[in-house]
């Protein structure tokens, strides 16, 4: 069967990425420029096949999702998360867990990353449930300095309180890892060996809006497992491969047994970083990291299916469809609202 | 404020180091790892400065090569940040220019990709200086190591085309300072929006471009480094702070009181930060002759 693109890669075509000599480079718009760094690898995708095998993915017939009230930053985290995990019926025993938030930048009052107080009460819920040894790990992709980051952010005080080991995995040693799927026509990426010893990987995003993809969710959350001190800052090769193409690749390969995305205050706007905080609430948890991330796109207004990666997850990796997804917790109605957008993401409001 | 025994802290910081040598003589970034091209390069700095023999380059003579790069992780692509590092490290033993006439070829043909221009991200995309990996853009980071290095090498063998790539290096990180002076990894402006620099990447451009100190994009970044400075601390941040400061012949007795104090309370985190504790050492031992960072 001949692979079907992605839909941000069927609005590609050719001459949209090449621009010819009547056509100002500095006139490229973001969509534009984004697929100009992608189009060697788009050109190279459009090839016989599927870019994964069937025979490895199971798309699960029904997802659960739970959202779970948090008003603020004060309430008990471990006790909400282990109220999720009950819920989503997720064992820990004796599981050598892996919690991967969100870092990129640190400035007072906004809202760029993880709250330490959702990961510290995330990693305290997992040893509650029995996890034999919790790693908090993550590898920023604009700051190099990560002990900067963890004391600004307040992260550093809180794991050592918990004595919680965190592992900076943009210096971690690394093996190339075999890439479960090839959207961005890769074979393999260095990722760290930290992570790949996890036996449960655990993707906890900041939930904003991103300039680029669309969405930062758990799935675009694992950029950060991808190494700088191979890769640089920023980690321009995935720029390069396509950013929706390196997010699905990504997601196959490191398959993220869990999503907790901290919605309590998410950013809207120019995220992940320029963006303003925005209250939404509530703490999202599901197995299905494309089921988790579609039902955080639909809160704060988006079509899920607009958004690349997420469709093209659906036809592998997890579920979108909201007819398929089993709400838990609270209802999407009950947090939905329309966050903001960069004019050019305007497109993702609108109906397929 | 309590007086730091700074003699003492700096003895700890070499016995930390020592004892975490690889048996093949090599550093990892955190104890116990694999010995990596950056923190051996840190590592051999910081414990010739503090014997005053500068850097010992048996570990890099024998370091995996490939088409003349130093590899750092085997199946990854060669890392040009790091090789640029690598050549000042070697440049700091006399003997050491031996060993780096190929990576200089080497340095000298690498190019940053071409990418088209945007109205998204000010930038200069026709500057193609050096990227971290082959076939990507050019950021701030792999400029700076690699600018540094050549400006030290082409002292003892001129190289008519390296002086092409210093000048196009240069103009990368003059188009690259943040609004108000200083750099992050390479974006200045996205989507109308300033974005803000940070100070070991402020430290490092700095470094790369001390022989230009009278640029006034220079002047203004080193102020907004003794300003961000004051507020964005890590062992990493104070020691590459110090380092700069000390090229430029300025005063860095603060910063240096700063970092006795952090090295101190973090010393139960040095064995995770391998980096930070060989910067540290290098930055805080006072040295005898020039200095590996200085042109």
């Amino acid at each position: 069967m001949r692979w079907s693109p992605g839909r941000g890669q069927t609005r590609l075509r050719f001459d949209d990425r090449m621009p010819d000599a009547h056509r100002s480079l500095s006139q490229l718009t973001r969509r534009g420029f984004v697929a100009t760094l992608a189009a060697p690898v788009l050109y190279a995708g459009c090839r016989q096949g599927r870019p994964y095998d069937s025979r490895r993915f199971t798309v699960p017939s029904r997802s659960a999702v739970g959202l779970f009230p948090a008003s603020s930053y004060a309430v008990d985290f471990a006790d909400l998360i282990s109220r999720g995990l009950r819920e989503l019926g997720v064992h820990l025993a004796g599981r050598r867990v892996f919690l991967k938030p969100n870092m990129v930048e640190y400035e007072r009052d906004t809202a760029i990353n993880t709250h330490p107080s959702v990961v510290v009460g995330a990693a305290v819920a997992c040893r509650r449930a029995g996890a034999a040894e919790v790693v908090v790990g993550e590898g920023p992709g604009h700051r190099r300095d990560i002990e900067y980051l963890l004391a600004a952010t307040g992260l550093n005080d809180q794991l050592r309180e918990e004595r919680i080991r965190f592992v900076d995995l943009n210096h971690d040693d690394v093996r190339m890892t075999p890439l479960a799927s090839s959207f961005t026509n890769q074979t393999a990426l260095a990722l760290p060996v930290e992570l790949l010893k996890a036996d449960f990987v655990i993707s906890m995003p900041k939930l904003k809006t991103h300039h680029w993809a669309g969405l930062t969710c758990s799935m675009k959350n694992l950029f950060g497992t991808v190494p700088g001190a191979v890769y640089g800052w920023p980690k321009n090769v995935l720029h390069l491969y396509g950013i929706p193409n390196s997010i699905v690749d990504l997601t196959a390969t490191v398959r993220p047994h869990l999503a907790i995305v901290d919605a309590v205050t998410a950013m809207e706007g120019d995220g992940p970083i320029m963006g303003r905080p925005r209250a939404l609430g509530f703490v999202a948890m599901g197995t299905d990291p494309v089921a988790v991330d579609a039902t955080c796109a639909r809160v704060i207004g988006l079509n899920p299916d607009r958004i690349d990666y997420l469709h093209q997850a659906a036809e592998f990796l997890g579920v979108i469809d909201a007819g398929r997804i089993d709400q838990r917790g609270e209802p999407v109605s009950r947090y939905a609202t329309r966050f903001e957008v960069i004019a050019e993401l305007e497109y993702l409001r609108q109906q397929t | 404020m309590k007086t730091p025994d700074s003699g003492r802290i700096r003895s700890s910081l070499r016995d930390a180091l020592l004892e975490s040598r690889s048996h093949d003589g090599t550093w990892p970034y955190v104890s116990g790892k694999q010995g990596r091209l950056e923190p051996t390069c840190w590592a051999l700095l910081a414990l010739g400065r503090a014997d005053g023999r500068g850097p010992d380059l048996e570990a890099l003579k024998g370091w995996r090569r490939r088409d003349n790069w130093l590899i750092d992780v085997d199946g990854a692509p060669p890392n040009q940040a790091f090789n640029g590092f690598a050549g000042v490290t070697c440049l700091a033993q006399p003997h050491g220019r031996d060993l780096i006439a190929p990576l200089a070829a080497r340095v000298i043909e690498a190019k940053g990709a071409r990418f088209p221009s945007s109205d998204v991200i000010r930038l200069d995309a026709s500057l193609q200086a050096w990227s971290w990996v082959d076939g990507t853009a050019s950021w701030v980071e792999p400029t700076a190591w690699c600018l540094l290095f050549l400006k030290k090498y082409v002292k003892f063998a001129p190289a008519p085309v390296a002086a092409e790539r210093i000048s196009v290096g240069e103009r990368l990180l003059l188009d690259r300072a943040c609004v108000d002076g200083g750099w992050n990894y390479g974006n200045t402006k996205v989507f109308g929006k300033d974005l803000w620099p940070y100070v070991p990447t402020t430290a490092l451009a700095l470094m790369a471009m001390q022989d230009r100190r009278m640029e006034p994009v220079i002047q203004q970044s080193l102020a907004q480094l003794e300003k961000d400075v004051a507020s964005e601390r890590s062992m990493s941040a104070l020691a590459l702070t110090i380092i700069c400061l000390r090229v430029f012949g300025i005063p860095q007795g603060q910063v240096q009181r700063d970092l006795y104090a952090l090295v101190e309370r973090n010393q139960t985190q040095w064995r995770d930060n391998l980096l930070g504790v060989a910067m540290a050492l290098y930055a805080l031992e006072p040295g005898q002759g020039a200095d590996a960072f200085a042109l």
